[in-house]
């Protein structure tokens, strides 16, 4: 598959309290081809990016759903669950985008990362039989703890959630945010960062940001995609839809694909299975 | 006017009895899938319902690290699938059970006033402190708090968030909160606007005398177990006196107990459906349902030899007490562990268990209500989806002709639905 250049943008206005509002602008950023709703931003956090993204995922048909989950008021067994209920409820666009929060610093987030991780991979991704001839529902062989220790959380698990459909939910990092952790899907670059080598990256778009250039980045392979902060939904959705089709050639993997990975080509890497759990 | 019923759908994924799942009009795999969701969050609307209510475990069903193969049925977490839900219906209320020992009340106060706002003000709050040893461990810690102890900090996580939920002004500015109890230390702040219902309607369930005084002083409304209209009466009664002692108005509480159903055109042909539905608990299904609830895998024992009481009481996840005091009698009279465990999965948890027609039922609620024994039902169908829409297809017309049930949701919120002040 062609790769795909990603549009993906951090809605983080008060507003998306308010039905009509999220609606007009998530189905906005969705129809503009907006790919990754990042939902919220680090430091602000005036509701709860995950129920916002469950309330999304029925209201919307392809754009990926990006919680921000802060640390501060986070444990990663709601979190795990959470994300692997949204996985399910959209179809596999879930994604999430940890941040430290207040009095925590950025191992915290990478110990919500890896004991996320190892309650997913607490459920093999065939452990559900769900035969009513026999009865059997699943294979218990399928099903194990995790018995994570991490520097900061502990969780023995399994998780009462099914692994999600997309395996791990998509990991997204904001550079201004950073934890260290192998296998982030995504890094959103901070304004006039240079390109992380051996990392997706997204650069965040300024001003009326030069195409050209952009796709130059794209096709050598130094960024992913681009990034907005929605600051004026109506005439920022107005200036992605038209990068979106000036970016058609890049952009085929939209309309294919079922999950999220799938479409964005961000296929789920077995060496990121915690040892001892399941494909 | 004559008194009116509420109505709640307690939507366990796949319905309340342990092999409701293999039900011909069951559809366990579609527990997984937002179009189920949206069907049955849209039929128990078309009947009117108050709100749906999920319940909540914060551990995987399962003993001593093993996880029984047909009673392990994964969930969806609550706030996620009514949030959902939220979004596919337009009216019914969204009660979701989230837990004050494993939460921080900062959080659980932020996700509800987001759940009210975004489904402008259907959210409800059923609050348990978590009873069950494996929940700990998922947390880091090794053991669970003792049970006054979970209460006492309930108390004080409850008022924090109602503190939150007081300070969310509609103009935006955001006032801090500094809370201090002995259980609780909160420095937030809650940016509004105020929620749409003040704060989500709060539910409580517990039937000790901790949970008794509990829902006394917080709930607005009660789910609780009545096998009997006379157990009904006696608890409503009992509830009465304690919310007037905590100074509140007894009638503004609702009080909504359990109830399993199972409908047929006669009384019969329920009787039988009932007993087919509880034959396909087979012995090794039902051995795995008791192992599942005292906290102890059976599964290396035959289900021929009387139950291994000495092995369970050394080996249990539960307080040892508690077990001691099912098991004892049982396990004097010498019955073998197969029968005792098919004995087991057929009693209800407490809850009244219906059998019968459509107008039997109607006739049962009605009186019931008309006794006192209660303000409306959190029906438990037996198996989903299929129960729930012979309820709605057959039972909501007769109590909308008796007059009984509402034939429009009187407001947009659930405090308007449910008659309930902020």
């Amino acid at each position: 598959m062609n790769r795909h250049f990603i549009l993906s943008a951090t809605i983080a206005q008060p507003e998306l309290n308010n039905p009509a509002w999220a609606d007009s602008v998530l189905n906005g950023a969705d129809r503009a081809g907006i790919d990754l709703a990042v939902l919220g931003a680090p430091g602000s956090l005036p509701f709860d990016p995950m129920v916002i993204a469950a309330w999304a995922a029925p209201m919307t048909q392809r754009i990926g759903l990006v919680p921000c989950v802060s640390t501060a008021v986070a444990h990663p067994f709601h979190s795990a669950r959470s994300l692997s209920a949204i996985d399910f409820l959209s179809s596999g666009r879930a994604a999430w985008n940890p941040i430290a929060g207040a009095g925590h610093d950025n191992i915290v987030a990478a110990d919500m990362v890896s004991a996320a991780r190892s309650l997913w991979d607490g459920w093999a991704s065939d452990a559900l039989i769900i035969d009513k001839e026999s009865g059997r529902y699943l294979d218990g062989s399928k099903v194990r703890l995790s018995n994570y220790e991490g520097p900061h959380f502990k969780v023995r698990g399994p998780l009462n959630a099914a692994r999600p459909l997309q395996g791990h939910p998509l990991l997204v990092a904001d550079a201004s945010a950073p934890f260290d952790v192998a296998g982030t899907d995504l890094v959103i670059l901070e304004e006039g960062q240079a390109a992380l080598p051996g990392s997706n990256c997204l650069k965040r778009a300024g001003n009326s940001p030069d195409l050209a250039a952009l796709v130059a980045e794209f096709e050598a392979g130094e960024i992913a995609g681009v990034h907005w902060t929605l600051t004026n939904p109506g005439d920022d959705l107005r200036e992605i839809a038209e990068f979106s089709s000036a970016l058609s050639r890049f952009r085929q993997a939209r309309e294919t694909g079922s999950t999220l990975r799938e479409r964005l080509g961000l296929p789920l890497s077995d060496n990121l299975i915690s040892e001892g759990a399941f494909a | 006017m004559t008194k009116q019923i509420h109505l709640w759908a307690f939507l366990q994924g796949i319905g309340h009895y342990p092999s409701g799942w293999r039900h011909a009009d069951a559809t366990p795999e579609a527990v997984f899938s937002m179009d189920y969701y949206k069907s049955v969050g849209q039929l128990a609307e078309r009947g009117r319902f108050d709100s749906i209510v999920f319940g909540d475990q914060l551990q995987s069903r399962g003993a001593n690290g093993h996880t029984p193969e047909r009673v392990a049925i994964p969930t969806l977490d609550p706030i996620a699938l009514l949030a959902a839900m939220g979004a596919v219906t337009e009216h019914i209320g969204l009660v979701a059970t989230v837990s004050t020992t494993y939460f921080e009340p900062e959080a659980v106060a932020e996700r509800f006033a987001t759940l009210d706002r975004i489904t402008g003000g259907r959210a409800g709050w059923n609050i348990v402190t978590t009873a069950h040893p494996a929940s700990a461990w998922n947390f880091g810690q090794d053991e669970m708090p003792e049970k006054s102890s979970r209460y006492a900090r309930a108390h004080e996580f409850v008022e924090a968030a109602c503190e939150l939920w007081d300070s969310a002004e509609t103009d935006g500015n955001a006032v801090p909160v500094q809370y201090r109890g002995q259980h609780i230390t909160m420095d937030a702040t809650m940016p509004g606007p105020a929620l749409p219902q003040g704060r989500p309607i709060l539910v409580q369930a517990g039937q000790s005398p901790d949970g008794r005084a509990f829902a006394a002083a917080t709930a607005e409304a009660i789910f609780c177990p009545a096998p009997t209209k006379e157990d009904g009466i006696a608890f409503r009664n009992d509830m009465h006196e304690r919310i007037a002692a905590a100074g509140r108005d007894p009638e503004a509480v609702k009080i909504m107990p359990g109830l399993s159903f199972i409908l047929a055109d006669s009384e019969e042909e329920a009787i039988a459906k009932d007993e087919a539905i509880l034959d396909l608990a087979d012995e090794a299904l039902c051995i795995e349902y008791l192992g599942e609830s005292i906290g102890f895998w059976l599964g290396g024992h035959d289900p021929k030899e009387p139950i291994p009481f000495d092995d369970i009481v050394a080996g249990t996840e539960f307080p040892v007490a508690d077990i001691t005091r099912m098991l004892e009698k049982p396990a004097a009279s010498g019955i073998a562990l197969g029968e005792f465990a098919s004995r087991h999965v057929r009693t209800p948890r407490g809850h009244t268990v219906f059998r019968g027609t459509p107008q039997q039922l109607a006739d049962r609620m009605i009186d019931w209500i008309d006794s006192g024994a209660c303000d409306g039902f959190t029906l438990q169908p037996a198996y989903m989806p299929g129960e729930l829409e012979i309820f709605v297809d057959q039972v909501v017309p007769l109590l909308q002709k008796a007059g009984r049930l509402r034939l429009d949701y009187p407001g947009p919120t659930l405090r308007d639905t449910m008659g309930i002040a902020a």
